[in-house]
């Protein structure tokens, strides 16, 4: 299993790769988006709160890809009939989506803490919780992404099913950031945010299954 | 044991790890408190930061309401029974506020400790009484109704 | 007990029995509201704080209960059509969805009326008034999932997916006045705590949320009898139905 699992993920590595441009968009999205806040809200916009909904954003753009080409070229029903569990494979994906998406945006957050004029203590708390709230962003994203791959037009569709369910994140990454401009690195908001990442990465691959096996039963 | 079984129970098992680290993170954070107000205590306690929007809530302490006679500048002490808080507002008050009642204002803490609010709301209890049934509980000195 | 069962997946079967239950269901409900509105609003007395306000209450309250448990019922009918796909679960699911989101937003627009004169804003975004939000869009979602499907069947296991997902709100907003320190009031009845409320002002109360419970189940049931129609249109007993008329 781990080693179907690995391979997966090597699979969808080297197809980012391929398409260097299709892995960038989501890093510039989040960047240029973020560079119009100060535009728009005036020079002085202090709020990690900013961050937080781009990157929710970001996430939710690039949501959609994450079965929608194995879907069109077939690979997808070759992943349903193999004997492997499809818990162990769609866990896989999702990884594969975090690696490409979520990681990179928390890497290159201090960047942007830094044009945010954050204080230092804030910024080791902003990576930190990216980095455990953009693996439920993926992990709701893939939900969404299943339940609407076998539509046409899922696009709108997937962000009204996502979002709602996004919130959470978006209240306990906010908090958790907001903790450590006070100077607390380990609050309870950060506890909750991960416990959010236990909980979806336990319920949301069997999830992912089910939806997977509905959707490509046409 | 078969190849299949084995993978279904660590897939079993999985999910049995991660949801229970999940129960225990929840429960670490219950420990901590993320509300939509900080009590006065806190404040006292310098968890509040200064200088910044906040909420703080606690309950109108009796006799504490002072209003400017030729201004809507009102001044009143809120507390939550350790420690108390003094707040200055300028505006209308909403019809529930009262001495005794609870409040949640949103503001900024100045450097004196003292509370400079922007919006004041009433937050109003549980209970539910005709005034009759409620002068009889104050005439019975059953003073514990409300916050 | 099994062929009840069999028989609750029958179309017909249905149809007929549903419309009989409403021929009761639906006057009991109007009763019900009439007594309960007119008990509430013109022979309690005012509350010792919020004066007549509070009889917002009478409105408020049952919405919103009705539409907690009605996204149970309707998440319970997805668990279904996803085990046994069965149906009649598919159509009670689909039924269920708009009544439910028609309930929430009644809680949320009486909440933000009650909330002006009380606590002196129309809206706060405390934890009790974003998660029914929440449950609002998830009520949406659901809709708007199991619209976007041609087929049906597969419409209504995606959507349930989904509305079991979103089950995980439900014990949040139901606790978040516990949990927060939030300006919403704790729930003034409670399973095993007896009663926050003067029993004066409480049956009227209770009457409601029963009138809203009885509304719920006229609305679903009706809404299941029409899908059925839309659904079955070409089968013999739909024609039989037309003939008869």
């Amino acid at each position: 299993m781990f080693e179907y699992a690995q391979r997966i993920i090597k699979r969808q590595f080297v197809l980012a790769f391929r398409s260097p441009t299709e892995f960038a968009t989501p890093i510039a999205f989040f960047i240029l988006v973020l560079a119009l806040f100060p535009l728009g809200f005036g020079p002085v916009v202090k709020s990690s709160g900013a961050i937080w909904i781009v990157a929710l954003l970001a996430s939710l753009l690039s949501s959609d890809r994450i079965f929608r080409q194995d879907y069109d070229d077939g690979s997808l029903d070759q992943l349903l009939i193999a004997p492997q569990p499809l818990f162990g494979s769609s866990l896989a994906y999702i990884f594969a989506h975090w690696s490409q998406t979520g990681l990179p945006l928390a890497l290159i957050s201090p960047l942007i803490a830094l044009m945010f004029d954050l204080p230092a203590s804030a910024i080791l708390a902003l990576v930190i919780s990216l980095l455990v709230g953009t693996v439920v962003l993926s992990l709701i994203g893939a939900i969404g992404a299943a339940l609407t791959v076998g539509l046409r037009k899922g696009g709108a569709l997937i962000s009204l099913i996502i979002l709602p369910l996004y919130v959470p994140v978006l209240i306990f990454g906010k908090a958790s950031v907001d903790a450590g401009i006070q100077g607390s690195l380990l609050s309870p908001s950060l506890a909750l945010l991960s416990a959010l990442a236990c909980g979806a990465i336990a319920l949301a691959p069997i999830a992912v299954g089910a939806a997977l096996r509905i959707s490509m039963e046409i | 044991m078969h190849p299949i079984r084995r993978q279904r129970l660590g897939v079993v098992l999985f999910v049995v790890l991660f949801s229970s680290l999940a129960v225990g993170l929840v429960m670490y954070a219950m420990r901590g408190n993320i509300n939509l107000f900080y009590p006065p205590s806190e404040v006292e306690a310098g968890i509040a930061p200064i200088g910044k929007p906040i909420r703080v809530g606690g309950m109108v302490e009796e006799e504490s309401f002072r209003r400017n006679i030729d201004s809507l500048l009102v001044r009143f002490v809120i507390t939550d029974f350790q420690s108390s808080l003094e707040v200055l507002y300028e505006g209308i008050l909403p019809d529930l506020f009262g001495e005794g009642q609870g409040v949640v204002a949103l503001g900024v803490l100045d450097s004196n400790g003292r509370f400079i609010a922007s919006e004041v709301l009433a937050k109003h209890d549980e209970n539910y009484m005709p005034p009759e049934v409620a002068d009889s509980l104050k005439l019975s000195d059953k003073t514990s109704i409300g916050y | 007990m099994w062929t009840f069962f069999h028989k609750l997946g029958s179309p017909p079967w249905f149809y007929s029995i549903a419309g009989r239950i409403l021929q009761w269901l639906l006057p009991l409900t109007l009763l019900l509201l009439a007594t309960g509105c007119i008990w509430g609003l013109l022979f309690t007395a005012p509350d010792f704080r919020q004066g007549n306000s509070y009889r917002i209450m009478y409105v408020h309250v049952p919405a919103a209960v009705v539409a907690l448990a009605g996204y149970y019922v309707m998440a319970i009918a997805g668990a279904i059509c996803l085990i046994w796909k069965m149906k009649m679960a598919e159509i009670a699911m689909r039924a269920t969805a708009p009544v439910g989101a028609f309930l929430t937003l009644t809680a949320l627009v009486t909440g933000a009326i009650w909330g002006k004169p009380t606590w002196g804003t129309w809206w706060v975004w405390d934890a009790r008034t974003t998660s029914m939000l929440i449950l609002f869009f998830l009520y949406i979602g659901v809709i708007a999932l199991y619209e976007a499907y041609e087929d049906k069947s597969i419409a209504s296991r995606a959507a349930g997916i989904l509305g079991l997902v979103g089950t995980v709100n439900i014990p949040i907003i139901y606790k978040s006045v516990d949990w927060w320190y939030s300006l919403h009031q704790p729930a003034s009845i409670t399973f095993t705590g007896g009663s926050a409320i003067e029993s004066s002002m409480l049956y009227p109360l209770l009457l409601m949320i029963t009138a809203f419970y009885s509304l719920f189940a006229s609305c679903v049931l009706c809404n299941m009898r029409v899908s059925l129609i839309k659904r079955e249109w070409r089968a013999s007993w739909v024609r039989a139905l037309v003939k008869e008329d």
